[in-house]
């Protein structure tokens, strides 16, 4: 073991160059660690304590350190190493100067893909978001031009979508959409994403917060992405045939990065779950979670893929098959997190309904299907069976759940995921109802998700919970947070302030809709 | 021809640098968004107008300081003086606004203070700051501190913990002695160009002498300690560490902390608000930010009483 060091005299650097490059020398091979401080004496003392203390260098300098001087010691197993090292540090130290000082200059946006392709013509990839009217155009022209394409836009005709899917597909090209939420292409996020590390699991999916779901549970075990695709949430009905599906599957199986593969969607055709369950028996494992789906149904075809019954099982498998802890996905361990059965007992007798206020139609679907399971019929405007569908004006009936996300709660006015105001005119509704036992409500993080929730979303829940308290009625409210700490509204803080507020916050909106299911059902 | 412009605004504790009459100066350390020039006994930063004030900046619009500061280098020559800031170097100077100064003193008399709902906020704040991630620093010692967790075993943490603790004690207790022993053992301590240690004595000594009259347990003002750490603390680190401490000795601070001490006194509901400002100031440096909110909470607790 040997100790190095390079003293800057009178040099400064911010923290956080000094940080990046001492951790970019610390992960070289050879080196146990490194300290890169300003040379006060305090500081040496910390590197006497943290035994990277320089003496000999220290001693051989005419003018000992002062408080103004950098200070960058390496502890390394031999001298090649520590030296590599500290070279390494002062090249970064050199380099960051240039490039910060070369980081200048703005460009217009390109105003067509003309445009965007004479400036750059290596970009492969085209994000649409125009009406749904004209975007088929925009698509197909961004086909022709050799690029993939990520297709934000709705209301584009099933007839079209079949088109443009065949024509990707005989260009070998990727058309994620119609009506694509959610997409990480070689880690870039496309639409409503969130932010997580690269790694190696690989996502195809036919539902935006279903994969939402997955990637930020995956990203709390600790594990990566290494692609998300998103294939439109109709990709899987008998008309479009599950297409973009086999070709993602194709893709992740042929990716180097990608060791494990999950596939997601709403109830799919038979015959299309079918096919695609057939072009999942690969090397690779994958994963499958059909919501809805009974698993038995599909036993025989599932061969060697495995089948989830909800978003949580499939995050814990797909970590597990990548080498993870699945214990750090919040399972069901997290409904000792709140005490529930004291929130129970404080109910007034009239209080007997689930009231659920979904953004995401998957999460909405999957909190329904576990929820009919213990307390039966689930109204909803999206209903799992056509009997539990509300009629015209019912805003709910008993167990309740809404996908606020759907066109008619859409038409002319932004995506809740986006502005809330919907989901908060349901809160305030569903909190005056002497019958509302529990409210369960998702809120989404990532970009393009509203910038705050929780600035919006606690104050009415705070007013919700004592107008209840007023009526004589105790009000639990419970939410089922997406999202990652990398997000900008950032999973802590968004977390922190809901539960001032009063909510209990899970991030698994399986153990959301449990927890709601355990203070209304049988005791 | 030396182009010569205007600022963005200015700080109210620089503005007499620039009322003498025109004297030298030098380029102490240069950033991608700010530069600090020596003047005198003090350091003046000049800032993009990207980032938030502090209590020694000039700012200046960005589109300006991208230009300038890629051509600056340390020890280049700075005229101060006749309401204008010069470097012939590079053809460019330029003059303090007509506008007033900015105050960093938070104006803290305005605001109604209630010891019960700040010891609240103060509580949710080392909750939520419990909760994060942090780069290097002390700030991930706030949950050992405040929530009675396992103290992490870095030997940063363990030359810090037991000064922050008598810290903390012996302010309460207005002993002199182990103020400053804390303050040996802390100012100069850890990474960055202002150590931890130092940006964790510039939000305790903030809070002693913006808020210990008001939040002080025993309604006893401690001001004086926050010019007992400043005293202690400045010839053990660097010199623009030594000149933030003496600034928030006066209680003055930058904007985004500013801030924050003033959200501390409204209501418990609006922890929302409070809790964005805190994120704030979090996103300050590597671990500037997180550190100053360790000292802040230090302080804060320390107002409130004999410490176990």
């Amino acid at each position: 073991m040997v100790i190095r060091a390079l003293l800057k005299r009178n040099t400064y650097y911010d923290s956080i160059t000094l940080m990046s490059v001492a951790q970019a020398a610390k992960d070289l091979p050879g080196v146990e660690d490194i300290g890169a401080v300003m040379a006060t004496e305090v500081n040496l003392e910390l590197l006497l304590n943290a035994n990277l203390m320089p003496a000999a260098f220290l001693a051989e300098q005419q003018t000992p350190p002062s408080s103004e001087d950098l200070l960058i010691v390496v502890r390394a197993i031999d001298e090649a190493h520590a030296e590599v090292a500290l070279t390494v540090a002062e090249e970064r130290l050199t380099s960051r100067g240039d490039r910060d000082a070369s980081n200048r200059g703005e460009t217009l946006p390109a105003r067509s893909l003309e445009m965007a392709l004479k400036r750059d013509g290596a970009a492969n990839l085209a994000v649409i978001s125009v009406a749904g009217e004209h975007a088929w155009l925009e698509a197909e022209q961004a086909l022709r031009c050799g690029m993939h394409v990520f297709l934000f836009s709705d209301n584009v005709p099933v007839e079209q979508e079949k088109r443009l899917k065949a024509l990707a597909i005989s260009k070998d090209l990727l058309l994620m959409g119609p009506d694509c939420g959610t997409a990480i292409i070689n880690g870039v996020g496309l639409g409503f994403s969130n932010v997580v590390p690269r790694g190696s699991i690989g996502i195809v999916g036919a539902s935006g917060t279903g994969m939402q779901q997955l990637i930020c549970l995956i990203a709390a075990a600790g594990m990566g992405i290494s692609q998300a695709i998103g294939t439109g949430g109709r990709d899987l009905s008998e008309a479009i045939g599950g297409v973009m599906m086999r070709r993602g599957l194709e893709l992740l199986a042929n990716d180097e990065q990608t060791e494990v593969i999950v596939l997601v969607s709403k109830p799919p055709a038979e015959r299309v779950a079918s096919e695609i369950l057939a072009a999942a028996q690969i090397t690779k494992p994958v994963v499958v979670v059909f919501l809805g789906a009974a698993s038995e149904r599909f036993a025989a075809e599932a061969g060697d893929a495995r089948m989830a019954r909800t978003l949580t099982e499939g995050a814990e498998l797909a970590v597990s098959l990548a080498g993870g802890d699945r214990r750090r996905i919040q399972g069901k361990d997290a409904l000792n997190k709140y005490d529930l059965a004291k929130e129970r007992a404080k109910l007034a007798p009239s209080q007997h309904y689930i009231r659920a206020l979904y953004s995401g139609g998957t999460l909405c679907d999957e909190a329904m299907l576990l929820l009919s399971e213990q307390l039966g019929p689930i109204a909803s405007n999206i209903p799992l069976l056509p009997e539990w569908a509300l009629a015209a004006g019912e805003t709910f009936r008993g167990h309740t759940a809404l996908d606020l996300g759907s066109d008619e709660f859409t038409r002319g006015r932004p995506h809740p995921m986006i502005d809330p105001t919907i989901s908060l005119q349901y809160l305030a509704s569903a909190a005056e109802d002497p019958e509302t036992a529990v409210i369960l409500l998702d809120i989404v993080l990532g970009y393009c998700a509203q910038q705050n929730p929780a600035s919006v979303y606690a104050p009415a829940i705070v007013q919700a919970r004592e107008k209840a308290k007023v009526a004589g009625r105790w009000l639990p409210v419970i939410i089922s947070l997406c999202g990652t700490e990398g997000d900008p509204q950032r999973l802590s803080m968004q977390r922190t302030a809901l539960e001032a507020a009063g909510a209990m916050v899970y991030e698994s909106n399986e153990i959301a809709a449990r927890a709601a299911a355990l203070l209304v059902g049988k005791a | 021809m030396t182009l010569s412009l205007v600022a963005v605004d200015y700080s109210r504790p620089i503005q007499p640098i620039f009322m003498q009459k025109p004297r030298v100066g030098t380029v102490h350390s240069v950033f991608r968004k700010a530069v600090n020039i020596t003047h005198d006994s003090t350091i003046l930063a000049l800032l993009s107008d990207e980032l938030p004030r502090m209590p020694n900046s000039v700012r200046l619009r960005s589109v300006v300081t991208d230009e300038l500061l890629p051509n600056l280098r340390p020890g280049m020559e700075v005229m101060v003086g006749n309401d204008r800031l010069a470097i012939p170097t590079c053809n460019f100077s330029f003059d303090l606004p007509d506008t007033s100064a900015w105050e960093p003193r938070p104006n803290v008399s305005a605001y109604a203070w209630h010891r019960e709902t700040v010891t609240r906020h103060t509580r949710l704040l080392a909750q939520f700051f419990a909760q994060k991630q942090y780069e290097g620093g002390l700030a991930p010692l706030i949950g050992s501190l405040f929530l009675e967790q396992p103290p992490q075993e870095t030997p940063l943490s363990r030359m810090a913990m037991p000064n922050l603790r008598l810290l903390a004690q012996a302010s309460w207790q207005q002993n002199i002695v182990g103020i400053e022993e804390a303050t040996l053992g802390l100012a100069g301590l850890g990474p960055g160009l202002t150590p931890s240690g130092d940006d964790v004595l510039g939000g305790f000594a903030a809070i002693m002498a913006l808020l210990s009259p008001q939040l002080s347990a025993d309604s006893i003002s401690r001001k004086h300690i926050a010019s007992t750490i400043t005293t202690v603390a400045k010839p053990r680190t660097t010199k623009l560490s030594g000149i933030l401490l003496e600034y928030a000795s006066r209680g003055e601070v930058s904007e985004q902390f500013g801030t924050l001490l003033l959200t501390l006194s409204y209501p418990i509901e609006a922890s929302e608000t409070l809790l964005k400002a805190a994120d704030r100031v979090l996103a300050f440096g590597a671990s500037s930010g997180g550190d100053t909110l360790l000292g802040m909470l230090l302080g804060l607790r320390a107002l409130e009483g004999e410490i176990d």
